[in-house]
């Protein structure tokens, strides 16, 4: 029961990133009807700016998000402005390509200047537990990471909720001809968007630095992650985006221990063409398009 | 003269002329060029057939080309069996793993497709590493001794040099080529295009979508799993990431996608300028050239970075390329060459 509660427990803890990872890909797809294919390579650039931070100027990387966020607010704006903008009414695999040649350019422009190495990011608590009682014991990265997660979800959703800017990126959303007409700049929405999207991925980034070994490569997996979430909680959908982070972060971490570790992306995918086939709307989602 | 004839008697001197090139080059380097080309046109066209034609924008073909390459390495490896029987077994289980992605990925449509033939391919990839067993697992399978080819007691090749493998390069590229030109010019290949073309409508005019989106997916895979088998026997190395990897699958895209997909020739175009670009980086022939001109000295900063880095950077211009490509020119080069060739023509 112990093993069981433990990894219930830290499969909730990395879900709540993955939720942030797959909120951002939700955004964007549902502002723009974009599959971001770079989604995984920004997190990536997240990594490393984190990476940088900490070993130039020496700032913890949790601290180090108020940086990250703002920055990557910026890069996700200026690649949708000089990017994506041009695609959106492309075909599908067009903007598809598109994304995933932005996210080669990352990725490999990234090898180039700090070669293929695997980089780790050592913090004083890098390795360090807490007890939580009844033989439980949480990694204290993850948990502060999840605080965080929660912290910047929240606000999300008062953001998206409440002020008018999210509203209409909502409306732009829902349909974005109609937004248009009723005044909304939705071009604007959607490098804000696109903007949100990938500062969430670069906060995601950040987080999981002290964790997760940091090489150019590391986007890929993340990209197909947080379409796994994405399509799981129904496209668009960010209420739906946080569920399926959390229920795949549970869903790894039980199959990691009780299948094997070798095989957890494995269930992950399956999982996720069981969705495709038999509720391809996922959880939260109202429609196929 | 007329058009056809010209057409035909153009390629005919091509053939005759790429028939002959062993016979005149014997540098190893120049014929392996060569036949990476070859294997890059037929992962191209085998691509063009179930992404160009029907429209079915797979960006999982990795699994076939992976599952070739192993089917045929694991018999040659584990129960010797000759790689050109080994081929058979690896297009008969191509098919069975086709028509199983088929019945899965084409309930979906546009983005969910191509999530779900991703996700396919991740999980073969993912096999591969975890069933240590079968497949030797991450450290991937080394089979360089080919056994040699006889027909009837006469050794026609034991393969020592890349001569044979050229010449099964070619009739493998003109194998793709031919099908793809069959396909075009038949039935099949019209329904196909009505698919691209629009789904809905092609359904309400009798035309089996499944059906033919299977039949092109078939076709597809049985051609790329050759391409695969081709390499892992020109190779005689496979392993999960070279095989399987979602690289793969987007390099056999890019190849269409830089040609213009849905034509015939854009596949080759697209391998034309692919193979030599990428070579020319991976042997620091680009470096060379710019210390040679006097751009860059060598030994100075910039020259020694470029020389340290700029190998590794080939899928860097395959990121750039496919972004200029898409912005500059959706429909690949065959598209930009046919659009400047009929504004000319309307200009005269």
């Amino acid at each position: 029961m112990a093993v069981f509660m433990q990894s219930l427990i830290s499969g909730i803890l990395i879900g709540g990133v993955y939720a942030l990872i797959g909120i951002g890909l939700t955004l964007i797809f549902g502002v723009m009807r974009v599959i971001n294919f770079a989604h995984g390579d920004i997190l990536m650039v997240g990594m490393y700016l984190t990476y940088i931070i900490f070993t130039m100027l020496g700032i913890d990387p949790f601290v180090s998000v108020l940086i990250t966020f703002p920055l990557m607010f910026l890069f996700g704006g200026f690649l949708q402005k000089v990017f994506i903008n041009r695609v959106l009414n492309a075909l599908a695999q067009n903007q598809i390509l598109l994304t995933i040649g932005l996210g080669l350019i990352m990725s490999n422009t990234v090898m180039l200047i700090f070669t293929s190495d695997y980089k780790i990011l050592t913090t004083t608590y890098s390795s360090s537990t807490i007890q939580v009682g009844g033989g439980v014991s949480v990694s204290t990265p993850l948990l502060i990471s999840f605080l965080i997660t929660s912290a910047i979800t929240a606000a999300l959703y008062w953001f998206l909720l409440k002020t008018d800017t999210g509203q209409a990126i909502r409306a732009t959303a829902q349909d974005r001809d109609a937004a248009q007409l009723m005044g909304i700049n939705v071009k604007r929405m959607s490098i804000i968007a696109f903007g949100l999207g990938s500062a969430l991925a670069g906060t995601a980034g950040a987080l999981i630095s002290p964790t997760y070994y940091i090489f150019p490569q590391v986007g890929g997996v993340f990209t197909l992650k947080a379409f796994v979430i994405t399509v799981l909680g129904g496209m668009g959908s960010v209420v739906g985006a946080t569920l399926g982070g959390i229920l795949i972060g549970i869903t790894e971490s039980l199959g990691a221990v009780y299948i094997s570790s070798g095989w957890k992306d494995v269930i992950v995918f399956v999982l996720f063409l069981l969705v495709l086939l038999f509720k391809p709307s996922g959880l939260m989602g109202k429609s196929r398009t | 003269m007329n058009k056809t004839l010209l057409k035909s008697l153009l390629a005919l001197i091509g053939l005759a002329f790429l028939l002959v090139i062993p016979r005149f080059v014997d540098s190893p380097y120049a014929l392996h060029m060569m036949i990476l080309l070859f294997l890059s046109v037929m992962m191209g066209q085998s691509w063009n057939i179930l992404g160009g034609y029907a429209g079915q924008h797979s960006v999982g073909h990795a699994a076939y080309f992976g599952v070739g390459a192993y089917t045929t390495m694991m018999l040659m490896h584990t129960k010797q069996i000759a790689p050109w029987i080994g081929v058979w077994a690896g297009m008969a289980l191509v098919i069975v793993v086709a028509l199983a992605i088929g019945s899965i990925c084409f309930r979906l449509r546009g983005p969910y497709f191509v999530l779900a033939s991703i996700a396919v391919a991740e999980i073969l990839r993912l096999s591969a590493i975890n069933l240590t067993t079968l497949t030797n697992g991450a450290e991937g399978i080394l089979a360089t001794e080919l056994p040699a080819f006889k027909i009837g007691g006469t050794v026609v090749t034991d393969f020592l040099t890349k001569v044979p493998f050229y010449y099964i390069g070619l009739f493998l590229v003109l194998l793709t080529i031919v099908v793809t030109y069959l396909v075009q010019h038949s039935k099949l290949g019209y329904f196909f295009q009505a698919i691209r073309e629009d789904q809905d409508a092609a359904h309400s005019l009798g035309i089996s979508i499944s059906l033919y989106k299977n039949i092109a997916l078939v076709i597809s895979a049985v051609l790329t799993s050759l391409a695969g088998s081709f390499y892992g026997i020109y190779v005689g190395f496979v392993d999960p990431p070279t095989v399987l990897g979602l690289d793969v699958s987007v390099q056999i895209m890019l190849i269409c996608i830089i040609g213009g997909m849905g034509t015939i020739w854009g596949p080759v175009l697209g391998s034309l300028i692919l193979v030599p670009l990428s070579e020319a980086l991976r042997s620091n022939m680009i470096t060379e050239a710019l210390v040679k001109v006097g751009l860059v000295s060598a030994d100075s900063r910039v020259g020694l970075f470029l020389k340290e880095n700029l190998s590794h950077a080939h899928v860097l211009l395959y990121g750039i390329l496919v972004v200029l490509v898409i912005l500059f020119m959706p429909d690949g080069l065959m598209g930009f060459v046919n659009k400047l060739m009929r504004r000319k023509r309307e200009a005269v």
